[in-house]
């Protein structure tokens, strides 16, 4: 499973990025899913879901908190956690 | 050629500069247009412009580093989103046309901070007598007539005490005298790609204190898509459109290759080039020079002035002997008129960190010929 961290705009996905490579954490920037877009394009970082909590973390302590977080299961189906 | 006109534009670049743009030309297409390689390569480009910019200008948030296409550009923002119609806006006497006409044009109150050429006491003192009640301020770091280093530190200081936004304009400034811009506290700073930051032409920059601003242009933005309205959040609500990929490559490469050399050693080197060129000129009857008293009131740009001679004549033939400076009023007839020069014009010459003394001696020696 993997978390889908939402961000206002690339550049910040992108600084969110590199926060968590930085801290020897994976996280890819990507375009959020059509299905999870609610105002249209945007973009998120992808981290493993057991990654999850340091993630969140690392970013908050950056002042680059997410805007939403969503779960992607392994079939790809999509669920906003918070 | 002997080109000393890099107030204008640096012509003379690091190899770097060329490479960045033929290599983003053949490996980057759009950022925030797509997940694949060529556009995050082109993304991380730009982040990594944003992070150099704002480590070299002091900045606490890379989002916050706005591209435009020119200082003239950011400077348009800077204005219409802090200046409506009748506003009193007090700026300097040595400011562009890049100020003056977006102020005139959407019919400010213009008041204009006159004092003598190489005078900060003076300055200061206008601008604290002018400011009260007034909308926003600009100023000038450095005069790109005379490279005048303008109190800009002091200024932004009066500025916060009154409470009155302020817009530098670091067109000459930048790359070569140090701008720190978190502890200005300065509203917005505006600078071109292409000159101090050895960018190329096409490049610009805008620093934001915060994200109130007011678009220029309108479009899509990669972002919030479907929403009729401007993003709110910077740098997306200022960079509609397709971003100058290839310039914004080769601008990193510039602030890279200015990190490495600092703009400290920049700007003494063009100062030492500066010293060079009027010691030669000194004392020689009918040249007159436009230079500070004090070397730290100067960059490294000099007007200079022939007896009876037009200043077009000049620079043509100085042209003609393979000497590229620029001649008449800079687009900026404020600071002529303020340093008396508005019937005569000026030649300007304008030293890089790629001239070396021998060329700032024969630039001299040709003037003398000609005197």
């Amino acid at each position: 499973m993997q978390y889908l961290l939402t961000f206002r705009s690339l550049t910040y996905a992108q600084r969110a990025s590199r926060v968590l490579e930085r801290a020897g954490v994976t996280g890819t920037v990507s375009r959020v899913p059509k299905a999870a877009a609610t105002r249209g394009c945007a973009y998120c970082v992808i981290v493993a879901a057991r990654n999850r909590d340091w993630a969140l973390h690392l970013l908050t302590g950056a002042g680059l908190t997410p805007e939403r977080t969503i779960l992607r299961h392994p079939d790809g189906t999509l669920e906003v956690s918070e | 050629m002997i080109y000393l006109d890099s107030a204008a534009t640096s012509f003379l670049k690091p190899a770097s500069v060329r490479y960045a743009v033929s290599e983003a030309m053949r490996t980057m297409s759009s950022p925030g247009r797509g997940g694949y390689e060529s556009a995050m390569l082109a993304a991380d480009t730009l982040l990594d412009c944003r992070l150099a910019l704002a480590d070299l200008f002091c900045m606490r948030d890379p989002a916050r580093v706005v591209f435009t296409s020119s200082a003239t550009h950011g400077l348009n923002i800077a204005i219409r989103s802090l200046v409506g119609p009748g506003d009193k806006v007090v700026i300097s006497g040595y400011e562009h046309n890049a100020v003056w006409r977006p102020l005139h044009g959407l019919g400010a109150d213009i008041r204009v901070a006159r004092s003598p050429l190489f005078r900060p006491e003076d300055m200061v003192r206008a601008f604290r007598e002018l400011l009260p009640g007034a909308k926003a301020a600009v100023c000038t770091h450095v005069s790109n007539v005379f490279g005048y280093i303008l109190p800009v530190e002091r200024i932004a200081a009066l500025c916060r005490e009154q409470g009155v936004p302020l817009i530098v304009d670091a067109s000459q400034s930048a790359g070569s005298v140090g701008l720190d811009f978190e502890s200005l506290g300065c509203a917005f700073a505006a600078m071109p790609g292409h000159k101090g930051l050895l960018g190329p032409q096409g490049t610009g920059v805008l620093l934001c204190r915060d994200e109130d601003v007011t678009p220029l242009f309108y479009g899509g933005t990669g972002s919030q898509s479907q929403e009729a309205v401007m993003p709110e959040f910077l740098p997306d609500r200022l960079e509609p459109g397709t971003h100058n990929v290839p310039g914004i490559a080769g601008l990193l490469a510039g602030v890279k290759w200015l990190q490495q050399r600092t703009c400290h050693a920049v700007l003494a080197h063009e100062r030492e080039l500066l010293r060079v060129f009027c010691e030669r000129l000194s004392g020689a009857d009918g040249v007159y020079l436009f230079r500070a008293d004090d070397p730290k009131n100067q960059a490294g740009v000099v007007s200079v002035r022939l007896d009876g001679m037009d200043c077009e004549d000049v620079a043509a033939r100085l042209a003609e002997r393979g000497i590229a400076v620029r001649a008449g009023l800079h687009c900026a007839p404020l600071a002529h008129e303020t340093a008396g020069t508005l019937a005569s014009g000026t030649v300007r010459f304008s030293f890089s960190p790629f001239n070396t003394s021998r060329e700032a001696l024969t630039a001299a020696e040709a003037l003398l010929a000609l005197a």
